[in-house]
C-alpha cells in the first residue's frame, strides 16, 4: 500500500475542472485530498485547520500569484504549485520568484503532480533561476570550458540542480566535453517548446552526474537555421522550472541567437582568451553592446583566460585598458583541456589548480548571492 | 601581371582560434611577394583582426564600399576603398571590416557578391572569413575557387569540428578538389596524429603548417606578415610553400627566376629591417 505522503488543498475556479483533478487525486494513495475551493483567498483564510502539506493553486486566477507569499508565511510546511491551462512563462518565473515550487499544467493527473514535486525538489531552494548567458566575441576563449566548470562547481557548492545548454549552435563541444551521446538536441527541444511541460523538458536534457544535466546542440551545422530566437528563449525559460542555475552557452559575436540570449539572462559574462594582444579591443568593443543592460541593472561580468601572468598588478593593467573591472582571470591550465578534449571533464576534473580554484570561487560568489 | 579573372582564395574553419587571420595575411603577402596583384578582405565583420596584425588604419571599409555600390554600381570603383599595406617593395591591398560592430550589421551579402565580384584587377583576392556556415560565408565559399580549410588537431573537439565541417561542405556540394585541408600547428609530438585525422576525413590533408608561436606572436608584435621580420622560421617556409602550391611556383623556382641585382636589393632591404645576416628565427629573437 502506497503510504500516504501529501495533504492537499486544491484551489481551481473551474467547476468541472476542480471535480476532474479532485477524482484523480482521490484515485491515487499518495495524495489525502483535504479541501477544494473555488479562489486563492477562501483557500488562505480557511486551509489552516486541514494541516495541508501541499497547496495546488489556480494561477491563472488575477491576484493568485500575489498570494504565495502569505501562503507560505502561514503555511511554512506546505509546498505550493501553481495550475495552469496553458503554460505562461511568465507566471511560472513569478511563481518561483513569490517561493513556489513552481507550476503544472491542467488537467493533471496524479503522476504528474508526483514528478512535478519530485523535479522541484531536485531543482533546489524555492528562488528564482539564475540564468548566466556566456559570451565571447571570438572563438577559442574557453567559453564552454568556463561553462561545464562552472556548472560542476555550482551544483557541487549548492546541492541544487544545473543545466547547461548548448547555443553554439553549429559547433557545440559540449557534450563532448562530458563524452556524452544525448538522445535529443536543442533543435528537437525549440520545435516542441509549446507543447512542452517542464516534466517533459526534462527529457531533453541529458544528466552527466552530480547535479549538471546538458542540452546538446543540433548533429549538422545546418540544422542550426532551424531555431528560432523566440521558441529558444522560451526553452531557457522552462528549463529554469527545472534548474536553479541554467547555463548558456552562447555562440561566438553578435548573432540573433546570441544578441536574444545574452538579453534574456540575468547575468552575461563576457570572456577573451589573451593571446594575439587585440582581445581588450574585443571586449571593449563587445561591452558597447552590452553597456544597456548593464545600465539596466543586469550583471555583466568580464572575464579573461589563458593569462599567463594572473597578479593584482596585471589585472590592475587590463583594467585600465579595459575601462572597467575584471571579475575573473583565468590563468592557462595544461590539465584542462587534457580532460576536457578526452571528455573526462566530471571524471578527472583537477580540483586543486589555481584554474578551477578561480572559477570554484565565482560560483560560491554566484551561490551567495555576491555576484 | 595583368589579371582578367581573379583567383579567390577563402581562408575557413570550423574552429575559432585555428589561425584562419594569420594564413590569410601570410598568403596575402606571399602571393605579393611572388608579383601577384593581391587584396585581403577581412570578412570577420565583427571583430576582423587583419588591421590589427598588420598594424594598420583606414579610412574606408568595406561599409563604405557598401554604401558606393549600392548608390552607384556603374561608377563604383573598389580601389577607393581599398588600403595598401606596404613592406619594402611589395605592397598588397586590404578591404578592413567595418569599425563598429552596428555597421557591421548593416553588411549586405549580395553588396558583398559585387564588392568581390568587382575585384577583377587583382590576380588574388584573399578572403579572411570566420568560423561558421553562414549566408555570408556561404556565398563568399561559392565564389571562391579554392577554400583553404584551416584547422588544428591537437583538441578532440576540433577534430570533431574539422571533420563535420569538412563533411558539410561536400554535403554542401563544394567539388573535393577545391577544398584544400590544411593543418596548422602541425606538430609530431601530439597526441592525434595527421594521419588518424586523414583516415577520419577519407582524404589526405593538403598542407601542414608547423607550430611557431613566438614567431606569430612577434610577427604580431611587429604588425608584419612572417616573411618580413621572422623569414627563416619554419612555418614563414611553409607559407612560401603553400603560396608555391597555389601559385604553381615553387620557391626554388621563385627565387631562380630573380635577378642577380633584384635578389641583392632584396637582401639590402631585409638586411637595413633586421642588421646584416641576423635575420630573426623564432629560436634567436628571443
Amino acid at each position: 500500500m502506497t503510504k500516504v505522503t501529501y495533504r492537499v488543498i486544491l484551489v481551481e475556479r473551474d467547476r468541472d475542472m476542480l471535480s476532474r483533478m479532485a477524482g484523480m487525486l482521490k484515485a491515487n494513495d499518495a495524495f489525502d485530498l483535504a479541501a477544494t475551493f473555488h479562489d486563492a483567498d477562501t483557500a488562505y483564510g480557511q486551509s489552516s485547520v486541514f494541516r495541508p502539506t501541499l497547496f495546488l493553486i489556480d494561477v491563472d486566477e488575477p491576484g493568485a500569484v500575489d498570494m504565495v507569499p502569505r501562503f507560505i508565511k502561514s503555511y511554512p510546511q506546505a509546498q505550493i504549485l501553481g495550475t495552469m491551462g496553458q503554460w505562461k512563462s511568465t507566471v511560472a518565473e513569478a511563481m518561483l520568484s513569490a517561493g513556489a515550487g513552481g507550476c503544472i499544467l491542467k488537467p493533471f493527473n496524479s503522476t504528474d503532480v508526483l514528478e512535478a514535486l519530485k523535479i522541484y525538489k531536485r531543482r533546489g531552494q524555492a528562488l528564482p533561476t539564475r540564468t548566466l548567458a556566456l559570451f565571447s566575441p571570438k572563438g577559442h576563449s574557453g567559453r564552454t570550458t568556463l561553462a561545464t566548470v562552472l556548472a560542476i562547481e555550482l551544483a557541487q557548492k549548492s546541492g541544487e540542480s544545473v543545466g547547461i545548454i548548448d547555443a553554439d549552435l553549429q559547433f557545440g563541444d559540449v557534450a563532448m566535453f562530458f563524452d556524452a551521446v544525448p538522445r535529443h538536441n536543442v533543435v528537437e527541444a525549440t520545435h516542441d517548446i509549446n507543447l512542452l511541460t517542464p516534466a517533459a523538458l526534462e527529457n531533453y536534457f541529458h544528466p552527466v552526474g552530480k547535479g549538471v544535466w546538458i542540452m546538446s546542440g543540433p548533429l549538422q551545422p545546418e540544422h542550426a537555421e532551424l531555431v528560432e530566437a523566440n521558441r529558444l528563449i522560451e526553452v531557457v525559460r522552462m528549463a529554469g522550472c527545472l534548474f536553479r542555475y541554467v547555463i548558456l552557452d552562447l555562440p561566438v559575436g553578435f548573432n540573433p541567437i546570441s544578441l536574444a540570449l545574452a538579453e534574456c539572462a540575468d547575468t552575461d559574462i563576457l570572456i577573451s582568451m589573451l593571446n594575439s594582444g587585440q582581445e581588450v579591443r574585443h571586449m571593449k568593443r563587445s561591452l558597447k553592446m552590452f553597456h544597456m543592460w548593464d545600465a539596466y541593472g543586469k550583471r555583466v561580468y568580464t572575464m579573461f583566460s589563458g593569462v599567463k601572468n594572473c597578479t593584482d598588478e596585471h589585472k590592475r593593467k587590463l583594467e585600465g585598458e579595459l575601462g572597467r573591472s575584471v571579475t575573473l582571470m583565468l590563468p592557462e591550465e595544461r590539465r584542462i583541456k587534457d580532460v576536457t578534449g578526452s571528455g573526462r571533464l566530471m571524471k578527472d576534473l583537477p580540483e586543486n589548480t589555481p584554474f578551477v580554484e578561480a572559477v570554484a570561487d565565482f560560483a560560491f560568489a554566484l551561490i551567495s548571492d555576491r555576484r | 601581371m595583368d589579371a582578367t579573372s581573379s583567383i579567390i582564395i577563402s581562408v575557413f574553419s570550423t574552429s575559432s582560434g585555428s589561425g584562419k587571420t594569420i594564413t590569410a595575411i601570410n598568403l596575402a603577402a606571399g602571393l605579393a611577394e611572388e608579383g601577384y596583384r593581391t587584396c585581403l578582405v577581412d570578412l570577420d565583420l565583427q571583430f576582423g583582426d587583419v588591421m590589427g596584425y598588420l598594424d594598420m588604419v583606414s579610412d574606408f571599409t568595406i561599409a563604405d564600399a557598401q554604401q558606393a555600390i549600392l548608390r552607384n554600381e556603374d561608377k563604383f570603383n573598389v580601389d577607393d576603398y581599398l588600403t595598401e599595406y606596404k613592406c619594402g617593395d611589395t605592397a598588397f591591398s586590404v578591404l578592413p571590416p567595418p569599425r563598429e560592430i552596428n555597421d557591421a550589421y548593416l553588411i549586405n551579402v549580395e553588396a558583398v557578391e559585387k564588392i568581390i565580384g568587382s575585384m577583377k584587377g587583382f590576380n588574388f583576392v584573399v578572403l579572411d572569413l570566420t568560423s561558421v556556415f553562414s549566408t555570408l560565408n556561404l556565398a563568399m565559399l561559392d565564389m571562391s575557387t579554392v577554400i583553404n580549410f584551416v584547422g588544428v588537431m591537437d583538441f578532440l573537439p576540433a577534430v570533431k569540428n574539422y571533420k563535420v565541417g569538412y563533411d558539410t561542405l561536400l554535403r554542401f556540394d563544394y567539388e573535393e578538389s577545391k577544398i584544400c585541408l590544411v593543418e596548422n600547428k602541425a606538430d609530431s609530438e601530439r597526441y592525434i596524429k595527421a594521419r588518424d585525422v586523414e583516415r577520419l576525413l577519407g582524404t589526405k590533408i593538403y598542407h601542414h603548417l608547423p607550430s611557431d608561436p613566438q614567431a606569430i606572436t612577434y610577427s604580431i608584435r611587429m604588425g608584419k606578415p612572417l616573411m618580413y621580420c621572422v623569414p627563416l622560421s619554419p612555418l614563414t617556409q611553409s607559407f612560401w610553400e603553400l603560396v608555391g602550391r597555389y601559385t604553381n611556383r615553387t620557391k626554388k623556382s621563385r627565387i631562380a627566376s630573380q635577378p642577380a641585382q633584384e635578389k641583392k636589393g632584396k637582401k639590402k632591404l631585409l638586411s637595413w629591417l633586421f642588421g646584416d645576416d641576423d635575420w630573426l628565427t623564432a629560436q634567436n629573437m628571443k
